[in-house]
């Protein structure tokens, strides 16, 4: 709207202002109408009660942790992290095909889309507003959940350090420096700053998945549908440089094969480039380079398929 | 920044020009025109109704308006900018025939929501958020969500969304579909007060007393064609009848009349009873047969 005060009102009775004449401006890219249809959307989520399922998770995690297994504390810690940030991961990607293929179709059907684009808005601004949202929502609750973890972890380290510190000074055997070797190789296993790198590639990971459930949610007509194809391109992302090299090394294969393949190929995601953080929870150092490339390769996906959307999207009539 | 301004130097608000849509069902070789080569403009300040039965085609030609839908033919403009151009749909508030909106928000939280992606902020939308609450009487609800409130409530919610930015122009699809008649008579005085001041409006309608009752000019469509066009009093007077109103008159005089009448060579008695809305009566006709009612 202009910044211009407004003239002075005639009638104070008159409930609203007279329209002005002549076309108001109207930015061509809006980030506040963006920012306007992702707060919506979160507001949504959260008053959906999708947060509840952080319940579930403290449930997974504090489970994990009161497991009493046989093993050195370095492995049981290993365990607890294996499992909880296993959950996490697994949460995550779920929680964005689910709410990203529930919104838009939702929209649609209740009409809200109608009086949504029928204000100034661009379906651009839409579609990155709702992928926005989730993100948020999915970004938080990755947070929450880490920080879940993280209580966990440090509290059984914190156990573990200190029965082994006073277990082997009361044996009397050991020196100082081998009692603190021993802590080390707990520590190793503990909570630890690299761990976050873990979350982000889940973030990662699942901003890519909510990407392409936006592109199948603008056209496929359920929900229901958009959320099981969305877990299988998930799944079979995960077997992608098996499923390409059997199919197209194969000699025999017809050309028309090998174009459907490669089409797969590009239209599948890698998700095995996020699968380094496996080794970052099992306390391998973190190569930088991996988490570089695992960015970039992430808004790659995001700008494709944002792209393939819109494409969809601008002309889709409602 | 009219480049469609015609003579007078004004433009219209609306400008539908042999607009034909056509929709393509499924994957067969079947088609549905929804509109068919229709024209029509619609002056601003005025308040026009289009009128039909279910499925003529009047939701379709508000959504091609409004570019949620591209023209398969023709084209429509809004005061002179294109239909999708996003500075024409700044200027159109939008009230879709049973509206949903957000379930989960409240009456004030959803006309922030709308405000805000008309680009509005702070203060003044908050004020413009009040206005709009007491002008459509909903102000002892505007704390409540949207999944409580009644129909008749949901109806004037979006009314008060459509009017949130103070467009130029209302486009109101069936703005009193399944509401009682104390609420569509609040719906009915709001109407007019929007034109009092100012306001252009474009609604659609098969509630025939309504649309006389508010409209300056209505248009008549019938399986997506435009059967009449016209001022109100234009469309409801039939030329070549003269109606007499009398009140009071007795057996007598009647008799005498009809007597008169009889004599007379080229005339004869159409109808004789009590007034009733023509309208009602044209439509019911242009329906029936699915033509025009005109000798
Ligand atoms: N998206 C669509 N796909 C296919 N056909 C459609 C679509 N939208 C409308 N139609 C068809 O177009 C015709 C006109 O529909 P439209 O909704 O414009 O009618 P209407 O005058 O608004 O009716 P009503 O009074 O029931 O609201 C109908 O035959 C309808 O079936
Ligand atoms: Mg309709």
């Amino acid at each position: 709207m202009s910044d211009e005060a407004p003239p002075p009102n005639p009638e104070p009775d008159r409930a609203t202002p007279a329209p002005a004449p002549g076309a108001r401006p109207v930015p061509l890219f809006s980030f506040g109408r963006v920012a306007t249809i992702a707060s919506g959307t979160v507001t949504q989520l959260v008053r959906m009660k999708t947060f509840y399922f952080l319940l579930a998770f403290a449930a997974v995690v504090v489970a994990a942790g009161n497991f009493n297994l046989p093993a050195t504390p370095a492995k049981e810690l290993s365990m607890i992290k294996k499992v909880s940030f296993g959950t996490m991961d697994i949460f995550a990607w779920l929680f964005a095909i689910v709410a990203t293929a529930l919104l838009i179709p939702r929209d649609q059907e209740d009409r809200t889309l109608y009086t949504i684009l029928s204000k100034p808005v661009r379906r651009i601004e839409y579609l990155l507003g709702k992928l926005g949202g989730v993100l948020v929502v999915v970004g938080v609750s990755l947070l929450a959940m880490y920080a879940i973890c993280a209580v966990m972890i440090g509290a059984r380290e914190a156990l573990f350090v200190a029965a082994e510190v006073e277990a082997m000074t009361a044996d009397g055997r050991y020196s100082d420096a081998e009692i603190a070797e021993q802590v080390g190789l707990i520590r190793q296993q503990g909570l630890r700053a690299e761990l976050g790198i873990a979350v982000l590639a889940s973030f990662f990971k699942a901003a890519v998945v909510a990407a392409v459930t936006i592109f199948l949610s603008t056209f496929a007509s359920s929900s229901l549908f958009t959320i099981i194809v969305s877990i299988l391109v998930f799944l079979i992302g995960h077997a992608h440089s098996m499923a390409t090299s059997f199919w197209l090394h194969e000699t025999n294969n017809s050309v028309f094969v090998q174009m459907l393949v490669k089409l797969i190929k590009i239209l599948i995601p890698d998700f095995q480039l996020f699968s380094f953080s496996e080794g970052i929870v099992q306390g391998e150092p973190v190569v930088y380079a991996l988490v570089w490339q695992m960015g970039a390769v992430t808004g790659a996906y995001l700008l494709v398929f944002l792209l393939l959307s819109l494409l969809v999207f601008v002309d889709k009539e409602f | 920044m009219n480049p469609e301004a015609n003579t007078a130097g004004e433009v219209s608000a609306v400008e539908v020009s042999h607009l034909t849509k056509v929709f393509s069902l499924g994957l067969k070789r079947e088609y549905v025109v929804a509109v068919d080569n229709l024209s029509f403009h619609v002056k601003a300040g005025e308040v026009y109704g289009l009128i039909g039965p279910n499925g003529s085609g009047k939701s379709t030609t508000m959504k091609v308006v409004l570019g949620l839908m591209a023209p398969s033919k023709g084209s429509a403009k809004v005061f002179g900018l294109d239909s999708g151009d996003i500075r024409a749909r700044n200027e159109i508030g939008f009230l879709p025939e049973n509206p949903y909106f957000y379930k989960h928000l409240s009456g004030a939280e959803t006309l922030r929501f709308y405000g805000k992606l008309c680009g509005m902020k702070g203060r003044d939308l908050e004020r413009r958020v009040d206005e709009l609450l007491k002008l459509v009487d909903l102000e002892g609800a505007a704390t409540r969500r949207l999944g409580g409130y009644s129909k008749g409530m949901l109806q004037r919610i979006g009314l008060a969304q459509a009017l949130v930015q103070n467009p130029r122009l209302v486009i109101l699809d069936e703005p009193t579909a399944g509401v009682d008649p104390i609420g569509s008579r609040q719906i009915r005085d709001l109407i007019m007060r929007l034109r009092d001041e100012g306001y252009t409006v474009f609604l659609c309608s098969h509630l025939l007393e309504q649309v006389q009752e508010v409209c300056d000019r209505v248009g008549i469509l019938f399986r997506g064609r435009m059967r009449r066009e016209g001022a109100l009093e234009e469309l409801i007077s039939v030329d070549s009848q003269t109606s007499i109103t009398l009140e009071g008159a007795s057996p007598e005089l009647l008799g005498k009349i009809r007597e008169l009448v009889q004599r007379d060579e080229g005339t004869s008695l159409v109808a004789e009873g009590h007034p009733r809305t023509s309208l009602e009566h044209l439509f019911v006709r242009i329906a029936e047969r699915g033509e025009d009612p005109q000798p």
